[in-house]
C-alpha cells in the first residue's frame, strides 16, 4: 500500500473546538511573554519547574518515541510489514519534538537565547546532554521527512506571480534532495535511533541531581534506564493508540494485522520495564514508603497499575484482535508513562523547605493542553497535504 | 706646628667626647628594641611570683612556654590565648568609673563605656575575667594589644578590634527592637572623647539589689514536689556572700527584654539537674533529699526544732559562727551548756536567771540540784525540798512579804 | 580500538565529528582543580547577635534597593521563616534556644559556594563557574533562564525574576566578587558588628571552628555544618543545636552532582558508547536487510516508488 494524501474536509467541528482550545493557549502564552512566567505560572523559588516541562517536555519527549521504535524496527530490524506505520509514527515524533522544541523555549526565562547550548558547552550537564540531543534529532527528523514532501512536491512546484519563475530550479532541488538522500538516508536513521536513546535516557539523569530534594520513590541512580526502557515500552502502543485514532476519524479501515503484531511486541517492552522498575525498588527497599498512605505512594501505586493493566491485556489473544481492547490497552500505557513523567518533574519533587505544594495553574494547563490542540490539528493539516497515511480501502468503499 | 698641635688636640678631643657620648646612647636604643620583645626581668617576676600563678595547680610550665628550656631571651611562649593563666582580679572601687571607647572613631562614633555597673554586677558572674579575658597576672592589657584593627587580614583565629569591642557588649545586650537601635544605646550620634564624660554620662553605681526572702520551686517529681528556699536566712543568718552562690549569673535574670510581651514570660533556663543541684550542693553535699524536696512548703529555720535545743534570750542574738565557728556546713554542738561554756560551773552567776543563792545553797555542787548535769531544766525547790521544810522554812526573809 | 572505531565513523558520520569534541570537552570540565587558599567563611551563629546589617550590606552591595539600615533592627520580621530571593541574597533567621530563651539562635542563610557545586554541574550553557578562589559565580551573559541550577541545588539557593519577561536573572550571592576584585571583604563580612562571619582559607577557618567547637563544649554541638555536606561548603556553620533544628538540610557527605556526574561520564566516555551503538545498529541494519530482503537491490530506501514495488 502507497501511503497517500487523506482526502477528507479539513474544518471538522472538532477541528474548530480544537482551534479554540489552541487560541486560548495563545491568550496565556501572550501573557507569559509580556509580563514573565510569574504571572501565568505557579512556580516559584522552591519549585522551578513544572507542568511545562514534566509535561510538555518530558511526558512530550517520551510519548514521541513512537517515532524511534517505528524506525529501529521497520529500518534497522528491516520488518517490512510494518512499513505502513513508519510515516505516521515519524510524523507524531517530529511534530511531538517541535512542540517540545517550543515548550522549552516558552518555559526558559530568556528564550531569546535558546540558541546558547550550541555555542556553550557544559559535558557535565544532564541538561546540555538532552538539549544538544533534541536539537540534533529535530534535524534528523525533519530530514527523514524530506522524501515526504519531495514525494507530494516533484512535478507539482506551480508557484504564480513573480515566484512562477523559480518553479523549476524548485523542483531540481527537490529531485537532487529526493535522491541523494536515498543514498545517505541509513546514517540520518540509524542516528535518530542513537540520539533517542542517548536523551530518552538522559531526561532521566536529569532529575538524579536532584538528589534527596526527589522522594525516594522516584529518586534512583538507575533513573536514566527506567526512562529510556518506559520510552521504548510506550513507542509501540503510541503508534497503536495514534493509528487507531486516525483511522476512527478519518473512518480508514484500521490495519489489524499490523496492529496486534505491535501489540505483541509491546507485552516484552512493558515487562522488561516493570521488571526493572519493581526490581529496583526491592534493591533500594522503597516499598516501605508504599506503606505510607501518602499523595506519594498513591501516585506511584496508580502508575504501577497502569502499566500492569496493559501488560496483561497485551499478553492476551483476545487483546490483540479487537481495536477497542487495543485502544484501551495502548491508552493504559500511554497514561502510566504520562504519569510516570508527572510523577518525577512534579509529584516526586520535594523540596527540604517547601512551604506550599506546587499545583498547576489554569494557565499552565491551557498552554499545554492548547498546544497539544494545535498539534492535532497541524497533523491534521499535513496529512491532508502530504502522503503520510496508507490507506487501503476506505470505510466508505468497504461498505457495500 | 705648634698652631696645629692646638688645634689638633681640642679637635681629637672633641672628637672623642662625641663618640662615647653617642656610644652609651645607641647602647640603650638597641636595649629598649630588646625590652620589646623580650619581657623584662620584672615582668617575668611579677608573672612568675604572682600568687595567682603559685596558687594554680593547674599550671604548667607548658602552659606558657613551648620550648623544653627557656631562657629570659628566648622565652619560647605559646600562643595566646593562654586560658590557664587568666588571674586577672581587681575591686570594681579599683577600676575607672567610666571608659570612652574611642579607638575607631574614625570610622565610628565612640562610645561611654560605665564600667563601674558592669564591674560591680560581673562579681556574680564571670568577674574582670569575663571581659578582661585572657589577660594573664599584671596589668590589665587594653583589647587593641590583641586584637587587629583590621578585619581585611592574616590572622582571623582572633577578631578584630570592632568585633572584640561589639563581643564584649553585644554577647549580652543581644536584645533588638525597634528603637534599641546602634545610635540610641551606644553610638550617641555626638562627638565623644576621653575628656567630655561629664557628670550626665559618668557611671553610677548598681542599685542595690532586692533581696528575696523566700523563695520555693514545684518540681515536675510525684512526691515531694515542693523545694523551700529561705534565701534571707542564707545571707542575715547565715551571713554566706552573694557571690559564693551566684558565681555564673547572667544580666538577663533581673535584664528582661524591653518588649511588651516578653516582660510576662518567666525567664526559665534550661538546664540539666546537676546544674539545677549546683548552687545548693556545693554547700549541703551528703544531706538527704528530703532536706530540700517535701510535700508541702517548709517553715523557716528554727534552732530548737532542728537541733532539740531552743536558743534561750541570750544565745537568740548570737551569730551562728559565734558557737558553731566559720566552717560551713556547721557541726552539730553538744547541748549541755559546758559543751560550750567550758568552765561554765566556775562561772556561772545565778542572779542572771534571777535567782538568788542563800548562804546554804553556795557550798553545793552543781550536780546536787541539777541533777545528772542537766543545766536545760531549771530545778524547783520541791526536787529537793520536801514541803515541810519548804516554803515556810526557808530561813530569812518569807517570800511575799 | 577505540581510535580505529572513530576513525571508521568520521569518515562516513558527520555526527560523529560534533559527538566527538563533545565527548572530549565534557571529560576537560570536569579536571578544574580549586586553589589551596580557597576562600572559606565560617558562620558562628553563637556570636550572631541578628542585626540583620549583613542583608543591608548585601542588598546596597548589589544595588538592590535597601531601606535605611536603622529600619534592620526591626525584629517583627523574624516572625516568618525567610529565604533568600531576588530582593535579597541573604537573610537571617530566628531560631528558638532552649538554653537560654532570651537569647535565641540567628542562622544566615546564603549561598553556601560548595566545593563540588551542584548547579555548575547542572548548568546547560556553563553559566555557573566554580572559580579557583572557592566562588560560584553566574554569568549573565550565557543564562538561558532554565532554572535547572534550582532544581539541582541542594540548599535550594538559587532564586529567579518570575516577575520578569525579559532579562530575567538567576540571583545568589556571589561572595561579592566586585568587591573582592578591588581588594575588598564580602560586604556582609566587612559590616559584622560582631565578626560572627570569619573570612580567610578554607582550611585555617575550618581550624578555627574547631578550635572554637573545642574550647566551648558546653557551646556548641560538635558538628561543623559544611565542612563535609556534600563534599564541602565554602561557608560552614557552627552552633549550639542540632542543625536540622535550625532548618539546615541534612546532607550527607557525597557531593551533589556525584551520581549524575558519572552517569553522564559513563554514558559520554570519550564518546564510545554511542558510537558503539551506532555501530551496531548499523551493523544490525545491514545483516537484516541482507536476511530478509533479498530481492531488494537498493541498500536502503525511503523512495515510496521502491517501496511500491514490493507490494
Amino acid at each position: 500500500m502507497k501511503p497517500e494524501a487523506v482526502k477528507r474536509r479539513f474544518f471538522t467541528p472538532g477541528i474548530i473546538v480544537l482551534i479554540i482550545v489552541a487560541l486560548n493557549g495563545l491568550v496565556f502564552l501572550a501573557v507569559r511573554f509580556f509580563s514573565g512566567l510569574g504571572a501565568v505560572t505557579n512556580l516559584d523559588n522552591n519549585t522551578p519547574w513544572g507542568l511545562w516541562i514534566g509535561v510538555d517536555v518530558a511526558a512530550g519527549v517520551a510519548l514521541a518515541a513512537g517515532g524511534f521504535t517505528s524506525a529501529a524496527l521497520v529500518y534497522i530490524f528491516h520488518r517490512e510489514d510494518f512499513h505502513d506505520i513508519a510515516r505516521p509514527a515519524l510524523l507524531t515524533a517530529l511534530l511531538g519534538y517541535t512542540f517540545v522544541a517550543f515548550a522549552v523555549f516558552v518555559d526558559i526565562g530568556r528564550f531569546y537565547y535558546i540558541w546558547h547550548p550550541l555555542v556553550m558547552w557544559n559535558g557535565n550537564s544532564a541538561l546540555f546532554e538532552v538539549g544538544i540531543c533534541v536539537m540534533i534529532y529535530m534535524t534528523v527528523l525533519y530530514i527523514e521527512f524530506i522524501p515526504v514532501i519531495t514525494e507530494r512536491f516533484i512535478g507539482r512546484v506551480k508557484l504564480r506571480g513573480i515566484f512562477a519563475a523559480i518553479n523549476k530550479p524548485l523542483d531540481s532541488v527537490l529531485r537532487f534532495l529526493d535522491k541523494g538522500l536515498s543514498k545517505v538516508m541509513f546514517v540520518f536513521i540509524i542516528s535518530g535511533v542513537v540520539l533517542s536513546t542517548l536523551h530518552q535516557s538522559s531526561l532521566g539523569t536529569l532529575m538524579v541531581i536532584a538528589g534527596g530534594k526527589m522522594h525516594p520513590l522516584w529518586q534512583t541512580p538507575i533513573l536514566p534506564l527506567l526512562f529510556l526502557l518506559s520510552a521504548i515500552a510506550v513507542g509501540l502502543p503510541m503508534i497503536i493508540f495514534e493509528s487507531l485514532l486516525a483511522s476512527r476519524s478519518f473512518r480508514i479501515k484500521p490495519e489489524m494485522k499490523i496492529l496486534s503484531n505491535l501489540g505483541s511486541m509491546a507485552a516484552p517492552a512493558i515487562g522488561i520495564y516493570l521488571a526493572f522498575k519493581i526490581g529496583d525498588m526491592f534493591v533500594r527497599e522503597t516499598f516501605k514508603y508504599i506503606s505510607i498512605s501518602d499523595t506519594a505512594s498513591r501516585f506511584f501505586i496508580a502508575e504501577l497499575i497502569l502499566m500492569i493493566i496493559p501488560l496483561i491485556m497485551f499478553l492476551r489473544k483476545k487483546t490483540l484482535s479487537s481495536s477497542s481492547s487495543l485502544f484501551a490497552a495502548s491508552t493504559f500505557v500511554i497514561a502510566a508513562v504520562l504519569l510516570n513523567r508527572i510523577n518525577c518533574f512534579i509529584e516526586a519533587y520535594t523540596p527540604f523547605y517547601d512551604p506550599t505544594v506546587y499545583n498547576p495553574s489554569f494557565g499552565e494547563i491551557s498552554v499545554t493542553i492548547g498546544c497539544m490542540a494545535l498539534l492535532v490539528v497541524i497533523y491534521k493539516a499535513i496529512v491532508i497535504i502530504f502522503p503520510v497515511i496508507s490507506q487501503g480501502r476506505t470505510q466508505q468503499e468497504n461498505l457495500p | 706646628m705648634r698652631k696645629i698641635l692646638y688645634i689638633l688636640v681640642p679637635l681629637v678631643l672633641t672628637f672623642f667626647l662625641v663618640i662615647t657620648a653617642a656610644l652609651p646612647q645607641s647602647g640603650s636604643e638597641i636595649q629598649e628594641v630588646r625590652a620589646r620583645n623580650t619581657p623584662e626581668k620584672s615582668q617575668i617576676n611579677k608573672v612568675h611570683d604572682d600568687p595567682a600563678v603559685l596558687n594554680n595547680s593547674n599550671l604548667k610550665c607548658k602552659t606558657c612556654h613551648t620550648s623544653e628550656y627557656p631562657t629570659p631571651k628566648d622565652p619560647g611562649l605559646t600562643d595566646c590565648p593562654r586560658e590557664n593563666l587568666v588571674s586577672v582580679y581587681q575591686s570594681p572601687k579599683e577600676g575607672p568609673e567610666s571608659v570612652a571607647i574611642v579607638e575607631m572613631s574614625d570610622k565610628y562614633t565612640g562610645v561611654i563605656f560605665p564600667h563601674r555597673v558592669h564591674a560591680e554586677m560581673s562579681e556574680m558572674s564571670t568577674g574582670c575575667a569575663g571581659c578582661h579575658h585572657y589577660n594573664t597576672s599584671g596589668p590589665i592589657l587594653n583589647c587593641r594589644n590583641c586584637h587587629e584593627k583590621s578585619r581585611n587580614r592574616e590572622d582571623v583565629s582572633v577578631p578584630d578590634l570592632k568585633a572584640a569591642f561589639h563581643r564584649q557588649c553585644m554577647s549580652c545586650h543581644k536584645q533588638w527592637s525597634g528603637e534599641n537601635g546602634c545610635n540610641s544605646i551606644c553610638h550617641k550620634r555626638k562627638d565623644i572623647t576621653k575628656d567630655n564624660i561629664t557628670s550626665t554620662n559618668i557611671s553610677k553605681t548598681h542599685p542595690e539589689l532586692p533581696e528575696p526572702g523566700k523563695i520555693t520551686w514545684e518540681t515536675n517529681s510525684n512526691i515531694n514536689k515542693t523545694v523551700t528556699f529561705f534565701h534571707d536566712e542564707h545571707i542575715k543568718l547565715f551571713k554566706i556572700k552573694c557571690t559564693s552562690c551566684h558565681t555564673s549569673e547572667s544580666c538577663i535574670r533581673c535584664h528582661t527584654p524591653k518588649v511588651q510581651s516578653d516582660l510576662n514570660k518567666p525567664v526559665k533556663i534550661e538546664k540539666s539537674i546537676e546544674e539545677h543541684h549546683k548552687p545548693c550542693i556545693n554547700c549541703h553535699y551528703g544531706n538527704k533529699c528530703t532536706k530540700c524536696h517535701s510535700d508541702k512548703e517548709m517553715s523557716p529555720f528554727d534552732h530548737g526544732k532542728t537541733s532539740g535545743w531552743v536558743l534561750s534570750t541570750y544565745h537568740k542574738d548570737l551569730l551562728c559562727s559565734g558557737c558553731h565557728g566559720n566552717q560551713m556546713p556547721y557541726r552539730k554542738l553538744g547541748t549541755k551548756c559546758v559543751s560550750c561554756h567550758r568552765d561554765f560551773a566556775a562561772e556561772f552567776d545565778h542572779k542572771l536567771k534571777g535567782f538568788t543563792f542563800s548562804e546554804a545553797h553556795s557550798e553545793l555542787e552543781c550536780a546536787n540540784c541539777h541533777v545528772g548535769k542537766d543545766f536545760t531544766k531549771n530545778p524547783v525547790c520541791s526536787d529537793c525540798h520536801d514541803d515541810k521544810s519548804f516554803p515556810g522554812d526557808i530561813p530569812g526573809e518569807k517570800p511575799g512579804k | 580500538m577505540r581510535n580505529l572505531n572513530r576513525r571508521n565513523f568520521l569518515k562516513t558520520a558527520a555526527i560523529g565529528i560534533s559527538a566527538g569534541a563533545l565527548g572530549t570537552s565534557s571529560i576537560k570540565a570536569s579536571d578544574k582543580s580549586l586553589s589551596e587558599d580557597r576562600i572559606g567563611i565560617l558562620v558562628d551563629t553563637d556570636v550572631c547577635v541578628g542585626c540583620r546589617h549583613c542583608e543591608w550590606a548585601c542588598r546596597t552591595a548589589h544595588e538592590f534597593p535597601a531601606c535605611d539600615l536603622e529600619e534592620y533592627s526591626d525584629i517583627s520580621v523574624f516572625e516568618k521563616y525567610r529565604r533568600p530571593d531576588n530582593t535579597s541574597l541573604t537573610v537571617i533567621n530566628q531560631f528558638e534556644n532552649e538554653k537560654n530563651p532570651l537569647l535565641p539562635i540567628y542562622v544566615k542563610v546564603q549561598c553556601m559556594h560548595c566545593e563540588k557545586p551542584a548547579c555548575v554541574s547542572a548548568c546547560i550553557v556553563g553559566a555557573l563557574t566554580k572559580l579557583e578562589d572557592g566562588s560560584v559565580v553566574w554569568d549573565d551573559s550565557k543564562c538561558i533562564g532554565c532554572r535547572y541550577c534550582m532544581v539541582a541545588c541542594q540548599f535550594q539557593i538559587p532564586t529567579y525574576d518570575y516577575d520578569k519577561a525579559i532579562d530575567p536573572h538567576i540571583w545568589k550571592c556571589d561572595l561579592c566578587r566586585d568587591r573582592r576584585i578591588r581588594d575588598k571583604l564580602p560586604a556582609c563580612v566587612e559590616i559584622c558588628p560582631n565578626e560572627a562571619l570569619v573570612f580567610g582559607k578554607r582550611s585555617e577557618v575550618l581550624s578555627i571552628a574547631r578550635k572554637r567547637i573545642k574550647r566551648k563544649p558546653d557551646v556548641y554541638v560538635e558538628h561543623i555544618y559544611g565542612e563535609n555536606e556534600i563534599g564541602g561548603t565554602s561557608w560552614m556553620y557552627i552552633a549550639g543545636k542540632s542543625f536540622d533544628k535550625l532548618k539546615m538540610p541534612p546532607l550527607g557527605k557525597e557531593t551533589a552532582p556525584g551520581i549524575s556526574e558519572a552517569i553522564q561520564h559513563g554514558i559520554f566516555s570519550y564518546f564510545v558508547p554511542p558510537v558503539a551503538l551506532f555501530a551496531l545498529l548499523g551493523t544490525l541494519m545491514w545483516v537484516n536487510k541482507h536476511k530478509r530482503g533479498e530481492s531488494d537491490t537498493e541498500i536502503e530506501s525511503t523512495d515510496p516508488d521502491k517501496e511500491e514495488s514490493e507490494f
